[in-house]
């Protein structure tokens, strides 16, 4: 079975990482072997995709010649292309949803949608797709690497971290991106269990720990209880558009005061000040002060900037920040000083008043020992090994970040899963009808802790039907809602009078139906990409190579459950299925993907089953539920 | 574990742990569909059930229902002992409705109400630590039909307290929205 890999999806740099060892690893790579892949994306004129260092210097900006002029370069957006920094900060958002910064930014088309689409060239493109990018580079990036180091493997499955406050939207847009690299996203896991399963691994810690996860753009606090290698999240909170950019935002309004507006909002004024800016606030974690400059066609602006003066500027969000903290400790039901242990995580908790700060509201050094930037890949990877299999009895128990319910008369919310409820958890509500012989009953799915349905994010809707016609109130629907391990939504409809099973067309308010994301898979962006025919038969292969060997595992431990009859219809399927994967006629693996998943589901079944009985034994099941 | 309204929360708990690290989804993670979704499925009773048992309410609710019985849906009654505060709150509630947005008047009612919120939390607090009380006496009676009408009338107290302060809660945010 291909190996799990751990990638941190971020908001300013990602990375994978995997186990080597019994020890989790980034994997370096580029030209510079850097650990830190920076998420950004140049898409030329011609399509042509560049991620990471060379497209930061793709990014239109201010540069001085060697005969002292300066001019601008770089791709400004329009027709020229354009270079997507931060992508992160518009997954899963409908266009109304863009913080008016980050709308300033680049060219969009259609900002009525319910998904965001950047318009560069003739080119509309989605964040999904763009992250996508980022998401293929670290695949690619990672597989050179192994074969440098003689290992010939691929990237095919992978776990990625999203923050613990993303939505239902936003974590659906990050499965998606997932897939349209080509990837299996085997799970989600959130950013601070992520970094807590690092912390954890050695010192197979017990007690209460909070993370502190400051990002380029996000901040997440979690609550967790770690207890005989059970890492239990107790609560979170957080804030998906809060993080160093910001900071950033606040020092380029202080460089660029004095210009007039038109200059300000040049792209490539702005990118020299943004960068400027960057590199100033990260040197002030050093020392006390610093010049910034930034060279324009003309002039220059020669400033400095002291730490005290940077702290004044990033005080408001950080104060945000520990508000989030205090709700995240009381709805964990404990008080600072119940907390063990405090980690940093994130670029951002390099500065010294960050520190501070979290340190003197849980009354302890916070601990940063491993870095900050890289922890939540180590950790995703930590996560990665417990999936195989390989972590012994390491698990995580996360939460669903935001509460979640349906629309009631009067536009009320009514929730039916409650934030920082473990997940996976479900819950069954029956609906019926209000008149006489009504063929469909509507439901509105919402995400948020206020009271009115309108001040909730939509997060799906759904018609129950067709129902036979029957008096009002009479028919019985029971809808079950799901939050699975990723933190998404799952929906099923059974009639309770038949039994029997509805379909349900959940239509998200926000993202990509399957059938955008099949014709983004056959959009293929980048020239040099594989063409369609080989890009769908190599999925269909992994499928192929999925199912057979998952089946061979179980064979290995549960043969006993099989019988000889049984065992010989399986193994004829699988020869044939065997041959077929080496050949190239791609509707007939898929075909005998599906045949030997008929013929193998009363195994898997009975499998089932005896995990149950075998966990639940001398006591009934009626006891815990 | 054995069946009683005391439970040992420690014991629960590690049962939980136990269950979680045979059926979650993440052990089942390279597994066929069919079994991953049986883990998912089994794991969210699990959950559920977890959370059942750990909540002395949801705990006194599910025994109720193990034994047949249930409290009576659209509780309109006034628990007695509440019924001064209760009459309070809806007057102060339907003064905010009436008064003007952004007047004086409303500003202060809803400082009141505010107020009025956090006696009630405190009453169903009370309530709460009463019921826990209650279930160490009541483990020694099993077979008493006061045990039941007693559970329900407690039982139906915090029911109403909720809904009221849910309504409290739904008030108070039309009020800063308009």
């Amino acid at each position: 079975m291909a190996r799990i890999f751990g990638i941190d999806l971020g908001t300013t740099n990602s990375l994978i990482a995997a186990m080597e060892d019994g020890a989790p690893r980034v994997i370096a790579m580029g030209g510079n072997h850097s650990a830190l892949l920076p998420s950004v994306v140049a898409i030329a004129p011609d399509g042509a995709i560049t991620v990471g260092e060379r497209a930061i210097e793709m990014e239109p900006h201010l540069t001085v010649e060697r005969d002292g002029r300066v001019s601008a370069i770089g791709f400004a957006g329009g027709q020229y292309g354009a270079v997507i920094r931060s992508v992160k900060r518009y997954m899963g958002l409908g266009g109304d949803e863009i913080a008016p910064e980050d709308r300033a930014r680049y060219t969009f088309a259609d900002l009525s949608g319910s998904v965001v689409r950047f318009q560069i060239g003739k080119r509309v493109l989605t964040p999904s797709q763009i992250s996508a990018e980022i998401l293929r580079a670290l695949k690619d990036g990672a597989e050179r690497a192994l074969r440098a180091a003689g290992k010939d493997e691929k990237v095919e499955r992978v776990v990625i971290t999203v923050p613990a406050y993303f939505n239902d939207g936003q974590r659906q847009a990050t499965k998606d991106a997932g897939r349209l690299a080509g990837l299996e996203v085997v799970r989600l896991v959130n950013e601070p269990t992520a970094a807590s399963l690092a912390y954890g691994l050695n010192k197979r810690a017990t007690g209460n720990v909070a993370v502190f996860d400051f990002g380029g753009g996000t901040f997440d606090i979690s609550i967790l209880s770690v207890k005989e290698g059970i890492f239990e999240v107790l609560a979170t909170n957080g804030d998906t558009h809060l993080g160093g950019d910001d900071i950033d935002r606040v020092i380029v309004d202080w460089l660029l005061a004095e210009l007039p507006d038109a200059l300000k909002l040049d792209r490539h004024v702005w990118n020299s000040a943004r960068m400027a800016a960057e590199n100033a606030k990260k040197r002030l974690s050093d020392v006390a002060e610093t010049p910034v400059a930034v060279d324009l066609l003309g002039h220059s602006i020669r400033k400095h900037l002291t730490r005290d003066a940077l702290e004044k500027m990033a005080e408001p969000f950080l104060a945000r920040a520990l508000k989030r903290c205090e709700l995240a400790v009381a709805d964990a039901q404990l008080t600072p000083a119940d907390i063990d242990a405090v980690v940093l995580v994130g670029g951002s908790t390099r500065m010294p008043l960050v520190r501070q700060r979290v340190a003197a509201m849980f009354h302890k050094e916070p601990l940063c020992s491993i870095d900050p930037d890289q922890v939540v890949a180590l950790g995703a990877a930590v996560q990665a090994s417990v999936l195989m299999g390989t972590q012994g009895d390491m698990l995580l128990l996360d939460v669903v970040p935001l509460s979640l319910g349906i629309e009631t008369m009067g536009g009320v919310m009514e929730r039916l899963i409650h934030r920082n409820t473990t997940i996976p958890t479900s819950v069954a509500e029956g609906f019926t009808t209000a008149v006489d012989n009504q063929t469909h009953v509507d439901v509105h799915v919402l995400q948020g802790e206020r009271e009115l349905a309108k001040d909730c994010r939509s997060l799906a809707r759904f018609k129950l039907g067709p129902i036979q016609p029957q008096p009002a109130g009479v028919p019985r629907i029971e809808v079950t809602f799901l939050i699975d391990a990723n933190g998404i939504l799952n929906v099923n409809a059974r009639d309770e009078r038949t039994g029997r099973e509805h379909s349900v067309d959940v239509k998200p308010s926000y993202g990509l139906t399957d059938d955008e994301i099949e014709r983004m898979l056959e959009e293929a962006i980048d020239l040099g990409e594989q063409d369609l025919e080989e890009r769908l038969l190599i999925s269909y292969r992994n499928d192929a190579e999925q199912i057979l060997g998952a089946l061979r595992k179980q064979l290995g431990e549960f043969g006993a459950l099989v019988d000889v009859g049984e065992r010989g219809r399986m193994d004829e399927v699988v020869e044939r299925l065997e041959a077929a994967r080496t050949g190239t006629d791609r509707e007939l693996i898929a075909k005998l993907v599906e045949e030997l998943n008929e013929v193998t589901t009363p195994f898997a079944e009975r499998i089932m089953d005896a995990a149950i009985k075998l966990a639940l034994e001398k006591k009934s099941v009626e006891e815990l539920s | 574990m054995p069946r009683k309204l005391t439970i040992d929360l420690g014991a629960l708990e590690r049962r939980y742990h136990e269950l979680s690290r045979m059926i979650h989804p993440d052990r089942f993670a390279s597994s066929a569909a069919r079994v991953r979704d049986a883990s998912l499925r089994a794991t969210a009773t699990l959950t559920r059930s977890y959370r059942t048992l750990r909540d002395p309410v949801a705990r006194g609710l599910y025994w109720l229902e193990l034994n047949g019985e249930k409290l009576a849906e659209n509780n309109k009654r006034v628990p007695p002992e509440l019924a001064e505060l209760v009459f309070e709150v809806q007057e102060q509630l339907a003064g905010m409705h009436d008064a003007p947005a952004d007047s004086d008047a409303a500003c202060e009612l809803a400082a009141q109400v505010v107020a009025r919120r956090s006696q009630l939390q405190a009453t169903m607090d009370a309530s709460r630590a009463e019921l826990e009380r209650n279930f160490v006496k009541w483990d020694q009676r099993p077979d008493e039909k006061m045990l039941t009408l007693e559970l329900k009338a407690i039982l139906s107290s915090i029911a109403y307290l909720r809904t009221l302060i849910r309504d409290v809660d739904r008030a108070l945010e039309n009020s800063k929205a308009a």
